[in-house]
């Protein structure tokens, strides 16, 4: 009987023993950004913030100023009514499998001779008309709307500016808050905003950020995720020979060589991305720029 | 000394057994998710599931998971509308069922998002800020033809089946 006894008490230490090992292993993992107890730790720290979070009217209101200064700047949409639905479709299409699927998305291309793309808050998505032309199929657009996509759905452009702190505690933005005086200070807040996203970019830390949110989203979609590292090449080339690189995704971004080399690491989390779609053809069909 | 023998193999049994049920989970990611009959987007619809809806793997076939509700609902879903941590923002639960309080969450962000999709064109906060600015005219109609544009989930469906694209692609069990 005491030999059961002391058998039962080894059987429980072991379970005990393994228990605590799992949980030890656990918080070890807390440790590393990629893994799942991270992310769920991240998670829930972020519903824990969510009460200081702008409400997303407001951050709409926020990304339609910034959108008007932006086409102001960069050019109004490219007249071609087939191009935009097409380019709204695989929009959509990559934005359903993002980190944030339930808000509405619109993106337009715009008529401009500067490779460049940007999204302001709250998912309108503009892309030139330069870029466009520079890309060979499907999967390379969706790359390209994707990692416009991660800047909205981790909220980059609302962080990148310590005059976000205007926005935050005013509760939701009516007419009434951008008359008189508080539309002057929002006014001058969507100035800030336009300098960080048009003129001096996101923080580099952001833009590797919507790389990987925008190649895995590519490929949770079903697109070919080495379509980013492909455009990224692109860029690359044309960058060697562009004596004004003003404005354009290269400028605003952090070295191509660099997020090449994340892009090509992430990359091996997909070993079947070459069978996944492409679509040279319609891509050629719908976004042949005259 | 059988019996002590019998239950150390029990033990055993029962500690492989608690290691077994550390199910794997998994969270519905994307909108407009569907769990299938079969591995396959064409075969037939068993329930609609909502993002952040959280669901049981049971077998795993390639790019395809078999998963069970909170509500006991069992189907297939394609891998990558699922992730394997809840996806944080405007939606998060954890129970697909009819009446589950998530669902009700979900509906109720699902019925916020629609309505500031209902905002056709400027917001009356933009048209003011564009006063205030002095924004021209054609400035103001391109962001407004821009908002109004919306693709539906039937174009959506048509355009990924047409393309072949992740569920719709040609593939069975992640082999071509």
């Amino acid at each position: 009987m005491r030999y059961l006894q002391v058998l039962l008490l080894i059987a429980l230490v072991a379970s005990a023993g393994s228990a605590s090992a799992s949980f030890f292993d656990k918080l070890q993992n807390l440790a590393n950004p990629d893994s799942k107890e991270s992310r769920i730790f991240s998670g829930a720290t972020q519903v824990l913030s969510s009460s200081k979070e702008i409400d997303y009217t407001t951050e709409r209101t926020i990304g339609e100023s910034l959108a008007l200064e932006g086409l102001q700047r960069f050019g109004t949409p490219v007249k071609n009514e087939s191009l935009q639905q097409y380019v709204n479709l695989v929009g959509n299409a990559v934005a359903a499998n993002s980190k944030r699927a339930t808000i509405p998305y619109q993106f337009a291309v715009l008529d401009s001779p500067v490779q460049n793309a940007f999204a302001v808050p709250g998912g309108v998505i503009f892309v030139s008309r330069a870029l466009v032309s520079i890309l060979s199929d499907e999967s390379e657009l969706a790359a390209v709307l994707a990692h416009e996509v991660g800047h909205v759905s981790a909220k980059h452009a609302l962080k990148s500016t310590q005059r976000a702190q205007f926005f935050e505690g005013v509760g939701t933005i009516t007419a009434a808050s951008v008359r008189g005086d508080r539309g002057k200070k929002f006014a001058s807040a969507i100035g800030d905003m336009q300098a960080v996203l048009f003129d001096k970019g996101l923080d580099k830390e952001m833009e590797f950020e919507a790389d990987l949110a925008a190649m895995e989203t590519a490929y949770r979609t079903g697109y070919d995720p080495f379509a980013l590292i492909r455009v990224l090449e692109k860029l690359q080339k044309l960058e060697a020979s562009s004596k004004d690189k003003k404005g354009s995704w290269f400028s605003t971004h952090p070295p191509l060589s660099e997020r090449i080399v994340r892009l090509r690491a992430q990359l091996r989390k997909y070993p079947d991305y070459a069978a996944l779609a492409s679509l040279h053809e319609r891509f050629v069909k719908n976004a042949k720029l005259k | 000394m059988k019996i002590t023998r019998r239950i150390v193999v029990l033990l055993a049994l029962l500690l492989m057994a608690t290691a077994a049920m550390a199910e794997e989970k998994r969270w519905v990611s994307s909108e407009g998710t569907t769990l299938k009959s079969e591995a396959s987007a064409t075969s037939d619809t068993v329930v609609d599931v909502v993002v952040g809806t959280e669901v049981t793997v049971v077998e795993s076939g390639g790019r395809w998971l078999k998963v069970r509700t909170a509500a006991g609902k069992e189907g297939w879903v394609y891998a990558g509308r699922v992730s394997d941590a809840a996806p944080a923002g405007e939606v998060s639960g954890s129970d697909g069922g009819l009446f589950g309080d998530s669902m009700q969450k979900s509906q109720i962000n699902t019925a916020k998002a629609d309505s500031a999709r209902s905002i056709r064109g400027l917001s009356p906060e933009t048209a003011q800020y564009a006063k205030n600015r002095g924004t021209p005219e054609v400035i103001k109609k391109s962001l407004d033809g821009v908002l109004q544009r919306k693709v539906t989930a039937k174009e959506l469906k048509a355009f990924l089946q047409e393309g072949k694209i992740g569920e719709y692609a040609q593939v069975q069990g992640g082999k071509k």
